[in-house]
């Protein structure tokens, strides 16, 4: 039992990590203590003199002598002059887009009282279709940062904007002498159509100017490879719902690749079953690192990302032996060896081939170039192109480039640029190691960096100019399928912050161009001079402009081209070599500008159920040929890990080790993001960095790493230790095959004669509320945790606690492995609370303060709760959460704003849980009664429901036979928890099926 | 033996005697008085040392429960499954150990078992302490201590009303309860004592209080009518809380659904604890005290060994329901619940099963042998054992069940930490200070109860001595205490 030090806990709870870097923290922090006097807090370790008589008060206080206080009293001015259409307590939804490099995501955001509080995707968007990921419902904590930067500084002393401009004003005559040849720009990549049209400006102002874009998450590689396929730039579109079968490569196109909400929505589309005469896709992963999607994977195997090339050369024979017609070409017939078992291959290629046209091989952005056309040939032997894959020539876009990024650190070490200004990222932190950016930025004698915070790159450069968020913006973006959207403010820049748009505007105009009318210019091309104002108006309230899609093409295979790019790229290598090392895209934290984003590093890794760190996952078999102490893993009550040190190219990390059953042995797989030291008090020091692991011809996975034990350990925290389920009827699942013979599901249910020893009470009012939850579809992609979040006010409890297992998420995603160490099975499933009408903790709680209503919800009173966490222990599904503190104690101002008024506070002591989302049953009652309309099925909408990208949740009233929810509910795969328990859930389960070629047993 | 000579003198005293060293009414009044008069200035320093050592635990605990009233309840070990450790299981533990004194009082005084006299005082005031200690975590382990008295039964303006369907209720009634009883039983107890001490008295002041305490307590016949029939009623009304306070507590465990609380054997299995627990407590503290205060000649080797065949029969009441469980748990066919028993045995929290079963099954085995069963320092060690042995059946319970329940992924380890540990030893520090108070201005020993069990009291005593006089004669060279 080692004793836990009140002091650590007390300080790791407080997730605010610590205070800026020393450099510049004199006007920081004395900026942040003007602005915000509750946003830092005296650290309540060091008991003071005044803390301990306090305290010692509170010790008094075991009299009750404070009963009698009164409650502060505020004043609140009601608003002169009315807003229109602003009327207290009601919300207002708009929609804007949020983009992250090339991808474009449109949202609809709730806004009270002009503060933007939940995020939902906007129905109308080609990649959202209403529903949103984590990252983009978080994205809403980016915007209430009170560690983004606030001021214009140059060499650390504040600047104002005219003060820029005026400084601009002489450089920029220099570098329009002699044509901007001294002049470079790193921008991030974008797809949009007026920052396209000022970069164009710009080339035009400064013909010689450099331009370079760098991603250090992107999917470079699919258009380099694609490109060099078919000879043209291209971007693809899969269309998971028209593949019957489908083949990743390494590729998580459910959760971490790019669009993946509305490929998982496509994906959950072929997959659906209803009854026991459907069918459903049929999926095969090949990957090195288990991800959501080889979880959701009919067929899996571990390969090393290195020998994806050599199974495309393995799967080309083996379709070529099926008549399918594979492209000559020697890097391809040069891979002779074989990574996977040939049965699997030919059974793969048997499918493949079987469903020529309503087949898809997809290829993650880890892959290299290569593979990614020889992906392209082989779609385009099986006619998938077109069919399962469509093709749009991207236009407004900025991709990005590695070969820009390293032709312009070579022009800075050279002094051929004096000035250099960065849009957005931190290079600084997550350029390649090789690349030595650091260095050549130091050469350069005037760097300016836009930035929504001051990380490494902003602190070493002479201007930072803070970066607005992107609710605070206007812009403009394209998704993936051509369509243009309209990036439009929710709120006025909480800080001096400035776009992209308006920093570009200003370098090449040397004018100050507010973003509103650059994106007004740029639109009024779009949208032409007819009828401009109502077209502007549809936009701004639509989100986006209706049929502005491109046009799909159906592109061909190019031999020559293929033949030629090929060759001109690093052969693929045919085996594995040695111990190879993968970077991985975070799914909390994407590329490490979501690190300081509490909400984000607390949401449990899929695989690991890990919050709060990066890992080095390896096999088990790796781990017993390293010495790793593989019982410590799915084990109770382990809090200490060992880690490992990982040297590569001669640069070595320290990282803990977390062993991972399906793994590929040989293969060690880290998450990039993490370890920054300047992104905010949450994510600085979380984790490690791992981008120094990397280079720029390797950037995605690399050979040769060594990897030794240190025998440190290091504290990690899980959400979930235990990797089993006993064999328990928890999530049930069948082949596809035996539920269309039998119907039945495994485990079986255990049946019990299940009498009341008492009278029930009945429910026979209508609407009576229930929920299903398919497990079939379900993703574990953790979109409905977030939702219910930042619906429901769930605070952050920081990574001790979490540890601890005092996580406050209402809605959890169990994660449980099957089948064998080398190549198991994992399936998910969503708990909340089930709302059972005999509820185990109903009848425990001393003062009543969880009751049923007649509607069946399991209600809480948070003001009745004395916190006995008696009904938490007779739950039996464990979803009640106890805040153990007073866990919004340390919630700056700033983000309180960002808190949803409809949902109480809870304060220490006090119970809570999933409530079905009874505030927004209450607005939807509320509506109907004043609008006099019915209650109708789909007007309420749970927040885990609207967001899950697979529609895998279905909430409604059942005692309504047509209602959806019901609909699902007698589906014959539908079971409840535990059942036999006779605590009669609310919440149903739709059994997970999962359909294996029978010739892979 | 003469048989004809026995049945003419039934009530003599066949047994060894229950009071040894010769004493008579005085003596035992004097021998008992002495230690509580004792003027302030000379209290041993042995005491105060005792004193101060277990007041500072209390002051910690006291120091302690202000932080986690300020803090939060996250300053203990809980987490997510386990949403009760060591609070409710040191509330167990305690009320636990109270049971000892209330059997001893009043059920074998119902029973008529005179050897209760000697150690039914400190045994009373010791199921008192407990119960102090046992009330203290309830109140604290609440997330919101302030709101606590949600819990009552009280009319109030926000319509609220408990819920009488919850065991935590019951616990308050139960518990409220018991206390009362044991406060008034033991007060009644004490008042023939007190008006002793108060006719003693020199001091006016000590006289005055004294006096106010005994209610004007003369010993005329009619008062002692009065006074037996009072502690026989007080003494019936205890024993059946005996069983209820502890089967009430075993409730919030048997009523809730979660498998290895679920279990209808319970109620009896946890009273059988109680008094195993008690007993071993009551012993502890007897050793203790009979050795420091050197009263051999009241509490005797005979007491003790009747303390310990108790122990032992209890002892092996809960052995059984150990096995009992086991039995149930795989004839019973509940996948959860075989389960949770398979996790106790050979699980995580297996170390604290094992220990379990040593200290309350294994050790108290010894008892079966007179020699072990008199051999104080063996029964001091195991008295220890048991009541650790008691403690982590509490532990096993509560924690070992709540930590592997129905959802594997909801399984957790729970690590008390230092504020776990530190209020617990802070209760067992407030419990002592309590028990240091009361051995100092209290008497220890209820001399009016040991009176009446002294050959003296017996109305036939006079004769019985002449037949014991002969029988001396007759059996010479045997060592007879009664001369």
């Amino acid at each position: 039992m080692p004793p836990i030090k009140s002091k650590q806990s007390i300080k790791n709870r407080n997730y605010w990590r610590s205070l800026y870097d020393s450099t510049d923290a004199t006007t920081e922090t004395e900026q942040l203590d003007n602005e915000f006097p509750h946003g830092r807090e005296v650290d309540p370790n060091s008991v003071s003199r005044r803390e301990f008589l306090r305290l010692m008060g509170a010790s008094m206080a075991l009299a009750g002598a404070t009963t009698g206080c009164r409650r502060p009293v505020r004043k609140i001015v009601p608003y002169v002059k009315q807003p229109e259409e602003i009327i207290p307590g009601i919300p207002l939804n708009y929609a804007t887009t949020m983009t992250v490099g090339d991808e474009a995501f449109g949202l609809l955001v709730e806004s009270h009282e002009g503060r933007p509080t939940k995020i939902e995707g906007n129905p109308q968007h080609p990649s959202s279709l209403g529903k949103a990921g984590t990252i983009h419902q978080a994205s809403i904590l980016g915007l209430y940062d009170p560690d983004r930067s606030k001021n214009i500084t140059q060499n650390k002393s504040a600047k104002s904007w005219t003060e820029l401009l005026d400084f601009w004003a002489g450089k920029r005559a220099d570098h329009l002498a002699n044509k901007g040849e001294e002049l470079a720009i790193l921008s991030e990549s974008f797809v949009s159509p007026s920052l396209s049209r000022l970069k164009n400006e710009f080339k035009k102002n400064f013909p010689n100017a450099t331009w370079a874009t760098y991603e250090p998450v992107s999917n470079e590689n699919i258009y380099k490879g694609v490109a060099g396929a078919t000879g043209e730039s291209l971007r693809p579109d899969y269309r998971f719902n028209k593949a019957d079968v489908v083949l990743s490569l390494d590729s998580d196109f459910l959760l971490t690749e790019s669009d993946s909400v509305i490929n998982a929505g496509r994906f959950a589309q072929a997959r659906r079953v209803e009854g026991r005469k459907d069918t459903m896709n049929r999926l095969y992963v090949a990957e090195s690192a288990f991800s959501t999607t080889g979880a959701m994977a009919d067929h899996r195997v571990p390969v090393h990302s290195a020998e994806i090339g050599a199974l495309v050369g393995q799967l080309s024979r083996a379709l070529a032996v099926r008549g399918v017609k594979v492209p000559d070409v020697k890097s391809l017939t040069s891979l002779t060896s074989a990574p996977v078992d040939d049965k699997w291959i030919s059974t793969l290629a048997g499918d493949l081939v079987a469903a020529r046209g309503r087949s898809l091989i997809v290829a993650g952005r880890k892959q290299p170039g290569a593979v990614h056309a020889l992906v392209f040939a082989l779609n385009s032997a099986l006619g998938n192109v077109g069919r399962t894959v469509t093709y749009t020539e991207p236009k407004d876009a900025e991709f990005p480039n590695r070969e820009s990024l390293s032709g312009l650190v070579a022009r800075m070490n050279v002094g051929a640029v004096s000035t250099l200004i960065i849009l957005g990222g931190d290079p600084v932190y997550n350029a390649p190691a090789d690349s030595n950016f650091e260095t050549a930025l130091s050469s350069v004698p005037l760097t300016m960096h836009l930035s929504s915070r001051v990380n490494e790159t902003s602190k070493k450069v002479d201007w930072h100019i803070p970066q607005a968020h992107f609710l605070e913006s206007w812009s403009d973006a394209r998704s993936t399928d051509g369509t243009v959207s309209i990036v439009q403010p929710l709120i006025a820049p909480l800080f001096k912050a400035y776009t992209a748009l308006e920093l570009i505007s200003l370098i090449t105009t040397g004018k100050n161009q507010p973003g509103y009318e650059i994106v007004r210019s740029t639109w009024s091309e779009l949208l032409g001079p007819l009828d401009y104002e109502k077209k502007w108006r549809r936009v701004l309230h639509d989100g986006l402009l209706k049929n502005s899609a491109l046009p799909q093409r159906k592109p061909k295979l190019n031999i020559v081209s293929l033949a030629r790019y090929l060759e001109n790229t690093p052969p693929l290598s045919g085996s594995r070599g040695g111990v190879e090392i993968v970077f991985l895209t975070s799914p909390t934290v994407y590329d490490g500008r979501y690190a300081n984003v509490g909400w984000l590093q607390e949401l449990p890794d899929p695989i690991t159920k890990l919050v709060w760190d990066n890992v080095a996952t390896i096999s088990p078999a790796t781990a017993r040929k390293l010495g790793v102490d593989i019982k410590r893993y799915g084990k109770l009550g382990v809090k200490k890990y060992e880690t490992v040190k990982l040297t590569i190219n001669g640069n070595t990390l320290e990282l803990p080790v977390f062993v991972v059953a399906g793994q590929a042995d040989d293969s060690v797989s880290v998450y990039l993001g993490y370890g920054q030291e300047s992104i905010g008090k949450i994510g600085n020091g979380v984790g490690g960095n791992v981008y120094p692991l990397r280079t720029l011809a390797n950037p995605d996975f690399d050979s040769g790493l060594a990897i030794e034990k240190t025998g440190n350990t290091f504290p990690l925290s899980l959400t979930q230790d235990y990797h089993r389920m006993e064999g328990r009827p928890l999530i049930r699942e069948a082949t596809l095959e035996e539920y269309r013979e039998t119907g039945k599901l495994e485990p079986p249910l255990v049946k019990a004669d299940l009498k009341p020893l008492w009278k029930e009470r009945k429910y026979e009012s209508s609407p009576q509320w229930g929920m299903a939850i398919d497990l079939n579809v379900c993703t574990g992609c953790n979109a409905c945790t977030i939702a219910c979040q930042s619906e429901n006010n769930i605070p952050v409890v920081g990574k001790k606690d979490a540890g601890y297992g005092r996580e406050m998420h209402w809605i959890r995603l169990d994660r449980y492995f099957f089948g064998d160490e080398a190549n198991p099975q994992i399936a998910y499933q969503p708990v909340p609370c089930m709302h059972c009408e005999n509820a185990p903790c109903e009848q425990v709680c001393p003062v009543q303060a969880t009751n049923h209503d007649k509607e069946g919800l399991n209600v809480m009173v948070y003001n009745r709760c004395i916190g006995t966490r008696y009904c938490s222990n007779n739950c039996n599904y464990k979803v009640r959460r106890f805040n153990f503190f007073n866990y919004t104690k340390d919630t700056p101002e700033i983000q309180k704003m960002g808190n949803n008024p409809d949902v109480t506070i809870r304060f220490r002591g006090v119970m809570e849980k999933c409530t079905y989302c009874t505030q927004r049953i209450n607005q939807a009652k509320i509506k109907s009664k004043v609008n006099g309309t019915p209650l109708k099925d789909g007007d309420i909408k749970t927040a885990c429901q609207q967001t899950c990208p697979v529609d895998a949740i279905v909430f409604g009233d059942i005692s309504d036979e047509k209602s959806a929810v019901t609909e699902v509910k007698n589906q014959d795969r539908d079971y409840v928890l535990l059942g036999e328990w006779h605590t009669k859930p609310r919440t149903s389960y739709q059994g997970k099926l999962r359909n294996p070629n029978p010739d892979l047993g | 033996m003469n048989t004809a000579e026995s049945n003419i003198s039934p009530s003599a005293p066949v047994d060894a005697p229950l009071i040894t060293g010769n004493q008579s009414f005085s003596s035992v009044t004097r021998r008992i008085s002495e230690i509580v008069e004792v003027e302030l200035k000379k209290t041993p320093k042995a005491w105060y040392i005792a004193f101060s050592i277990t007041s500072s635990l209390a002051g910690m605990m006291t120091l302690m429960i202000g932080w986690l009233l300020w803090e939060g309840t996250g300053i203990w070990g809980l987490n997510n499954p386990v949403g009760w450790g060591w609070a409710i299981v040191n509330f167990v533990f305690w009320v636990g150990i109270g049971h000892a004194g209330t059997l001893i009082s009043a059920i074998l005084f119902l029973f008529r078992q005179r050897w209760r006299t000697s150690i039914n005082r400190f045994a009373e005031a010791m199921t008192i302490f407990a119960v102090i200690c046992a009330g203290i975590f309830p109140g604290i382990h609440v997330g919101r201590a302030w709101v606590a008295y949600y819990m009552f039964p009280i009319p109030n303006q926000m319509d609220m009303w408990p819920n009488f369907r919850s065991p935590l209720l019951w616990d308050v009634f139960a518990v409220g309860t018991y206390f009362t009883v044991s406060c008034l039983f033991w007060y009644v107890g004490l008042i023939p004592d007190l008006a002793t001490l108060r006719d003693r008295a020199v001091n006016k002041v000590r006289k005055a209080i004294l006096a106010l305490f005994s209610l004007g307590w003369r010993g005329s016949n009619r008062q002692w009518r009065h006074y037996e029939k009072a502690y026989l009623i007080l003494a019936g009304i205890a024993t059946p809380l005996v069983l209820s306070v502890h089967s009430v507590v075993s409730m919030d465990f048997a009523v809730g659904v979660v498998p290895g609380w679920h279990t209808t054997i319970f109620p009896p299995y946890f009273v059988a604890g109680a008094i195993f627990s008690g007993f071993a407590m009551v012993m502890t503290l007897a050793i203790i005290a009979r050795k420091v205060y050197s009263l051999e000649d009241f509490i005797t080797m005979h007491h003790l060994e009747n303390m310990n065949k108790i122990i032992l029969v209890t002892g092996t009441m809960v052995g059984y329901a150990y096995a009992c469980e086991f039995f149930i748990a795989w004839y019973g066919a509940n996948t959860y619940e075989r389960a949770i028993f398979i996790n106790r045995a050979v699980g995580p929290y297996a170390w604290a099963y094992w220990t379990m079963v040593t200290c309350n099954v294994i050790v108290p085995q010894l008892f079966w042998f007179r020699r072990w069963r008199r051999n104080i320092v063996w029964m001091f060690i195991a008295s220890i054992l048991v009541n650790v042995g008691m403690w982590f059946e509490r532990f096993v319970i509560t924690v070992t069940s709540l930590s592997q329940d129905f959802m594997p992924s909801s399984w957790d380890y729970y690590t008390p930490t230092i504020f776990d540990i530190g209020i617990f030893i802070g209760s067992f520090g407030v419990f002592l200070t309590l028990f240091l108070l009361f051995l100092r201005f209290l008497p220890m020993i209820a001399m009016s109860e040991v009176k009446g069990i002294l050959p003296e009291a017996d109305p036939h005593y006079y004769k019985a001595q002449e037949i014991k006089d002969k029988q001396v004669i007759g059996t010479e060279g045997e060592q007879v205490q009664l001369s």
